[in-house]
């Protein structure tokens, strides 16, 4: 099993993240090192993980499509997705990985909001517009998946083999792209896709990944996204492996 | 009158957002480029149907003939355009030569068999 952590300037939080991951998990750690001109490179390949380093930044689905091409790449058969900021504890990684290590699901995500959407569990102040379009998010995505996603866009995922060569070129790398219209593009290779309830703990450090009117802006281009998902000509799939 | 302009404007700014939807279906446009472009056609729709509030606008800023407010934001508007799409050309062609340096090396790297 391979543990993919995309990070950008996390030098601060990077090397707990990875040990806490060693300590609970049987598992390869790499971080794709997205840009990053802190040390986070370097923290990561001192506590044991290894780096694969962007040129520059390619944004967090870059990061995943990079990190699933190199487990498809080295044979890995499971994949599991965490944040470097240390919100993904390790030990609740169990809960995502059964289902995977099972192979009743391609892909499995962990919600914050399984139990019903609620402020706390966000971690951060949702403004009502915001809190609307993820749920419009949630209900289309579960409409195209036959199964009720509730966090679409969380980052705490894992994957089976067939969700990582499926993935592994065809990762959508936009912001929030690479999370929600990634669940559309299971939806399209047949990929069974599950949410379980999880526990997320507060970020260690860093800032969020946007700000509120980025933010804003790709949350209407998400939606776009979706209402196009099915008409649209698939992603130029490269020859490459 | 009014009604007849409001048809007019709103046909072509339909059409507008019908080619770029197209586009992003055929995955020639980029979507965030897209909802640019139907911004301008909602704008454009908008802006024929509150005419008298153009009017009032441009009596208010003291300009005599209504229609030369939309030209002007028109203008300016396509100026932030240019603009926007320089700089994005701008990070491509920078993104490129890091690209290039980055291949450079690591042929290098493959040609003399060393390692860093």
């Amino acid at each position: 099993m391979l543990v993919v952590i995309p990070a950008l300037n996390e030098a601060d939080t990077i090397g707990r993240v990875i040990e806490d991951v060693i300590a609970n998990l049987r598992a390869d750690v790499v971080v794709v090192d997205d840009g990053s001109t802190d040390a986070t490179a370097r923290v990561a390949r001192e506590a044991g993980a290894a780096v694969l380093s962007h040129p520059f930044n390619l944004g967090v689905g870059g990061a995943i499509r990079t990190g699933l091409r190199y487990a498809s790449q080295r044979g890995y058969e499971q994949v599991l997705q965490i944040d470097a900021d240390g919100q993904h504890p390790p030990s609740e990684a169990a809960l995502l990985l059964t289902q995977v290590f099972d192979g009743t699901a391609d892909v499995v995500v962990g919600s914050r909001f399984a139990t019903g959407y609620n402020r706390a569990a966000a971690g951060y102040d949702v403004s009502m517009a915001r809190r609307i379009t993820m749920r419009v998010l949630s209900r289309a995505v579960s409409r195209r998946l036959h199964t009720r996603i509730t966090d679409t866009t969380s980052g705490f995922r894992a994957f089976g083999p067939k969700a990582i060569s499926v993935f592994a070129l065809t990762y959508p790398t936009a912001y929030l792209s690479d999370t929600v219209e990634a669940l559309l593009i299971a939806a399209d290779h047949d990929l069974r896709v599950v949410e379980v309830p999880v526990a997320m703990k507060e970020r260690l450090g860093g800032l969020p990944s946007a700000g509120r009117w980025r933010s804003a802006f790709h949350l209407v281009r998400v939606v776009l996204v979706v209402l196009l998902h099915r008409v649209r000509r698939p992603r130029l799939e490269r020859g490459v492996q | 009158m009014t009604l007849k302009l409001v048809v007019f404007v709103s046909t072509i700014a339909l059409v507008n957002v019908f080619v770029v939807l197209e586009f992003v279906r055929r995955r020639k446009l980029a979507e965030n480029f897209a909802l640019l472009w139907i911004g301008v056609g909602i704008l454009g729709i908008a802006l024929s149907i509150a005419r008298p509030l153009v009017d009032d606008l441009a009596k208010e800023i003291g300009v005599q003939y209504g229609p030369t407010v939309i030209f002007t934001g028109a203008i300016l508007f396509l100026l932030f355009v240019c603009m926007n799409l320089s700089m994005h050309v701008s990070k491509l062609t920078e993104r490129s030569e890091i690209l290039a340096e980055e291949i450079t090396f690591l042929r290098n790297r493959l040609e003399t068999g060393a390692s860093e």
